[in-house]
């Protein structure tokens, strides 16, 4: 009884608590430039209680926007481990899928899913607006569901993830 | 013949050559001996405590009677006198075990005690004088035990000294020869004969000493250089107690010995208030805004509690000279009040001191890990300096608040109250630059200061805790003082203020019973949230730089470089430069005497000497001056 | 006994409730003028649900679990001592003189908190905002002197029963209290005062280390700060009101004002808001309190 109570609550929690997503805004690559139409007046994301926040401390969602070089990994991952439970990656743009154009490049990350867990990808170069839209609505849902679980996975799975980001980044802290 | 004020008066200095003798033997003869006395005196103090006027004809001098006197108004001084210096001999125990002539600084410690409760206890002008030339003389000699800079800071200090108590003795001879007495009973009735111009001047001459040991602006330079570089218990003492001895004996003159009968006639009112007490309102409301601006932008921590010293005691001015009920209360707790907060604060840059060796706020940081006992102490200290309920800061100012109300004195009421605002700035500055921030690596071993530094931190916390609850307590004693001075005595209660006594109602342990129950709330809903989990001070947000111990990641140099942006165009007025500038030309003149004169100290004493041999010349050829 | 437990319940409730709708509001309107739609109107009870229910919060210390908390505390203390319709528990414990120092027991927590979390960023935000204090302070300091000079009293009660029947303090010193209404103004930090969170240069100031259930924390005490710094300007100048409807109605026609304001305006630097305060508003203030000291 009461563990129905306590999963009851929890159900209730996440669903008040998938309305109000904060974004960190932090940009890495070109992708960053499709996101200041979708906060303004023609898209809005603030009607999803989604708006950009500064530091990782408050932010809910790291949105890695584009290639991402060794040198921004390294910011990408410290900001990532310094954001707070429950947190969500979401991979925008075919450059964090499998490197995009950048695929030949000695210094660009193909796969951004062996150094950090995402929870989503957008997909397309770039994605439009509505695809970010349209990939806030279907976190939301995974929310739901319980499957945007990345921070636990990251938790389980660090040592995979640690060996990965030593690989490129040396022994780096 | 009651032998008892003679005791009191003795003790001090006989703890002090016990304790230097005892020097000689051990150090822990000394420490008792020190430790001993000290008490023994607060004891002989408190013995005194809710009688009347008590005093002692202990000698004939030039024809007039030397007397010394215990009344409620150096009651209030002599148990502040006696605490703060029992705390101080206490802190003084390891900080000053290093360095040499201990012994000595014990004895000019108790000698320093001596005199002061031999000034307020002081019941003629002779003894009055003797006692605070010998103070000024003393403390000099603690001041130049400090840092490498304190020599000449204490030259700074002694030579404003010298130049008040100079005029002080003119003042005296004046007086003398008017009246051929020196009793302070006698003098009040026998002025009033004499012409106004002559009380003024009389008067004048009195004012500059006590203004200038208050530190009133535009006297108050050479204060920022003696506190700052001085051994932090001597620090204390100055501040704590040596300046509202000036303090004293300005109110102590006005009320008790001049009188206000006496100048009702021969001084012009301005805005419903006596001339004297318009000046000397406008001179303390400066010095509350420029100390407090002042201490905002500096960056030793001993300096801004210097310069926050130049505007509290503004505050003890501006309330004793507003000359109504609630006013000279106000100022009275006030001086008590500062007296507990400022030596507290003293103890604990002292104890920073003696721990880590520097004062420069921008080398600090952080050691609230490791010095939890220090801040707390501060903490204490800030809030009560800052006068924010309930320690026992926020009494006197809202009573000198409603006192300024009161008279309707609106633009030195914003005055006040923008010094209050702005003492939140370099208070902050103050712990933050100390205690919070980042914690350099050099400190890793830095531990808290030991026990004989804590037991006088820990007590006068518990003292600012407990006057602040119950303002009632220290009110009593400042009723009787407002008896003495022949004023309405306040109205008050143990918590607060009742219907009548100002201009509305207060209640300080409501006010903190509400904070306190609101607090448990917050704290139980903060609890009772998922838990938190501690980082380390490198895991810091950096826009995803990685801080590591090699990064300066700190905001302490400059905490308000942009104030001084803002006030940029008023500090340009300066009056340190004006005396620097004036001791540059009389230097120039010193040059061309000195084939007269031999150089140095001597010189600028000599100047005086002249002018006094040419007043006295002056006085005794011709009868009369006026 | 029953009926005072239950008041010291529902008056910081009330406190809450207006704040976080206001908040909530704002948005909205701001969404509005910006031709937005807008997030709904419960957003700020969302967010704080969201912080409040992180399952990962971090300490740097005690202070900096501390700091909101005592933030929160000062904050509820403060609405207390706010002369409420329907609420007199307190009114004989403190005054308008006592409640300016009562205001800044929460401001000195938060600044402890901020100033233990060791980040530059943190310690710059609490010297603006301390320094910004003693900016709009000056023109308030001055208007509320006025205020008392006015009325002659510093209870606060008495205050607002001085302005029963439309003799409202706005109509009685009008240049008073639209200084007043700019210095309340800088006190709630909107634009053009927004120096001291101004998210582009010192990263959101004191809250820069703050996430989870401490950023709650704050986000609440936020809502009380609008709500405590609009009731005081509605007692002061408005006279009050008799039920809790009207007052609210005050509140609510002050905040619509005041966002208009706070959605055009660009952001001043520090040392320009500062002199800002210093020039005109005290200029007025002054003359303001000329104008009641010759008129009585």
């Amino acid at each position: 009884m009461d563990k129905e109570i306590e999963q009851g609550y929890n159900e209730i929690l996440e669903s008040l608590r998938k309305r109000s997503l904060w974004i960190l805004h932090y940009c890495t690559g070109c992708g960053a430039i499709e996101l200041p139409p979708t906060m303004t007046s023609r898209y809005d994301m603030g009607r999803f209680g989604i708006v950009p926040f500064v530091t990782p401390r408050q932010s809910d969602i790291l949105i890695v926007t584009g290639y991402v070089n060794i040198k921004t990994l390294r910011r990408i991952i410290t900001s990532y481990e310094q954001m707070l439970d429950p947190k969500y990656v979401i991979g925008f743009g075919s450059c964090s899928i499998n490197g995009g154009i950048y695929w030949d490049s000695h210094s660009v990350i193909k796969k951004l899913d062996s150094y950090m867990p995402v929870d989503l990808y957008i997909a397309g170069c770039m994605p439009r607006p509505e695809a970010i839209i349209h990939s806030f609505k279907h976190l939301m849902e995974l929310i739901d569901t319980g499957k945007a679980d990345g921070y636990r996975r990251y938790k389980e799975n660090y040592d995979f993830y640690r060996k990965n980001q030593r690989k490129v980044l040396g022994k780096w802290r | 013949m009651n032998l008892s004020i003679l005791t009191l008066l003795l003790t001090p200095f006989v703890g002090g050559i016990l304790a230097y003798l005892g020097g000689l033997i051990h150090r822990s003869v000394r420490f008792a001996f020190a430790f001993l006395f000290s008490l023994l005196t607060i004891v002989l103090v408190a013995g005194y405590y809710g009688s009347k006027i008590d005093s002692l004809i202990y000698g004939r001098l030039f024809g007039s009677l030397l007397v010394l006197q215990m009344n409620s108004l150096s009651w209030l001084l002599a148990i502040v006198i006696s605490t703060i210096f029992l705390m101080s001999t206490l802190f003084s125990i390891p900080e000053m075990e290093e360095t040499p002539h201990v012994n000595a600084y014990y004895f000019e410690l108790f000698f320093l005690e001596g005199t002061m409760l031999g000034v307020v206890l002081a019941g003629d002008l002779l003894t009055f004088f003797v006692f605070w030339e010998m103070m000024s003389w003393v403390s000099y000699f603690l001041v130049i035990k400090g840092t490498k800079e304190s020599s000449q800071a204490g030259y700074k200090y002694i030579i404003m000294s010298l130049v008040g108590a100079d005029a002080a003795l003119i003042g005296l001879t004046l007086v003398y020869l008017k009246t051929q007495s020196f009793v302070f009973v006698n003098i009040s009735s026998m002025l009033s004969s004499q012409s106004p111009a002559f009380i003024i001047s009389v008067f004048a001459l009195f004012a500059i000493n006590f203004l200038i040991k208050a530190a009133i602006m535009p006297l108050h330079t050479w204060l920022p250089d003696a506190y700052s570089e001085a051994p932090s218990p001597v620090s204390s003492i100055l501040s704590g107690v040596l300046e509202k001895i000036g303090v004293y004996g300005l109110f102590f003159f006005v009320f008790v010995i001049f009188g206000m009968n006496l100048f009702k006639g021969i001084i012009p009112n301005v805005f419903g208030d006596s001339l004297i007490f318009v000046v000397l309102q406008w001179m303390a409301g400066l010095s509350i805004l420029f100390g407090t601006f002042l201490a905002i932008l500096q960056e030793d921590a001993k300096r801004i509690l210097a310069y926050s010293t130049i505007a509290q005691v503004g505050y003890i001015v501006l309330g004793l000279s507003l000359n109504s009920t609630l006013g000279v209360a106000g100022g009275l707790l006030q001086l008590v009040n500062h007296a507990i907060f400022k030596s507290l604060l003293f103890f604990v840059v002292g104890g920073i001191i003696y721990r880590t060796g520097t004062k420069n706020l921008s080398e600090l940081g952080g050691l609230i890990k490791k010095m939890p006992v220090s801040f707390i102490s501060m903490l204490l200290g800030i809030i009560a300096l800052a006068g924010i309920p309930p320690l026992n800061g926020f009494a006197p100012k809202w009573m000198i608040y409603q006192a300024l109300i009161q008279k309707k004195s609106v633009l030195l009421l914003t005055i006040a109250l923008i010094g209050g605002t702005g003492s939140f700035l370099y208070v902050y500055r103050l712990i933050h630059s100390i205690f919070l921030g980042t914690l350099p690596e050099k400190y890793d071993n830095v531990k808290e200061v030991p026990l004989l530094m804590q037991i006088p931190m820990i007590f006068l916390a518990l003292l600012t805790i407990i006057f602040g609850l119950f303002p009632g307590i220290p009110l009593t004693a400042i009723a009787k003082v407002q008896e003495f001075i022949g004023m309405t005595p306040i109205r008050f209660t143990l918590t607060g203020f009742p219907q009548g006594s100002a201009l509305s109602t207060l209640n300080i342990v409501k006010i903190s019973g509400t904070l306190v129950g609101a607090f448990a709330f917050a704290f139980l809903l903060f609890v009772s949230l998922p838990k938190t989990r501690r980082v380390s001070q490198y895991d810091n947000y950096a826009a995803g730089q990685v801080v590591t111990k090699y990064t300066k990641y700190n905001y302490s140099f400059g905490f308000y470089s942009f104030f001084r942006d803002i006030m940029n165009p008023i500090f340009k007025l300066s009056a340190d430069e004006i005396y620097t500038e004036f001791t540059k030309f009389m230097r120039v003149l010193g040059d061309h005497i000195r084939r007269v004169y031999t150089g140095g100290l001597e010189t600028y004493v000599s100047y005086i000497v002249v002018i006094m041999a040419v007043i006295f010349a002056f006085v005794v050829l011709g009868g009369r001056i006026w | 006994m029953v009926e005072k437990i239950l008041l010291a319940v529902l008056v910081p409730l009330f406190a809450f409730l207006v704040g976080i709708f206001l908040e909530g509001f704002k948005r909205k309107m701001v969404a509005r003028i910006q031709r937005r739609y807008g997030p709904p109107l419960i957003q700020p009870l969302l967010d704080i649900i969201k912080l409040l229910s992180k399952k990962d919060n971090i300490s740097h210390g005690l202070m900096f679990d501390l700091g909101p908390v005592i933030a929160l505390s000062g904050s509820i203390l403060t609405v207390f001592f706010i002369p409420t319709p329907g609420f007199k528990l307190l009114s004989a414990s403190g005054d308008l003189v006592a409640l300016l120092y009562i205001m800044v027991i929460g401001s000195l927590g938060m600044a402890l908190g901020a100033g233990e979390s060791g980040n530059p960023n943190a310690s710059i935000g609490i010297a603006r905002a301390l320094t910004l204090m003693l900016g709009y302070d000056l023109p308030f300091v001055i208007a509320l002197s006025t205020v008392i000079l006015k009325f002659d009293t510093t209870n606060l009660y008495e205050i607002v029963a001085a302005q029963s029947d439309l003799y409202w303090g706005a109509f009685l010193m009008p240049i008073t209290a639209v200084v007043a209404f700019i210095a309340t103004y800088g006190a709630m930090g909107e634009h053009p005062f927004e120096v001291v969170v101004a998210p582009q240069e010192v990263a959101t100031g004191p809250m820069v280390e703050y996430g989870g259930k401490h950023l709650g924390f704050l986000m609440i005490d936020h809502a009380f700060h609008i709500y405590i710094e609009l009731a005081l300007f509605t007692d002061l100048f408005l006279g009050g009101a008799s039920n809790l409807g009207y007052f609210f109605l005050k509140i609510f026609g002050l905040h619509i004002l005041l966002t208009f304001f706070d959605t055009v305006y660009p952001r001043f630097r520090i040392e320009n808001a500062v002199r800002f305060f210093w020039r005109w508003p005290t200029v007025f203030a002054l003359i303001g309190l000329l104008i009641v000291m010759i008129g009585g």
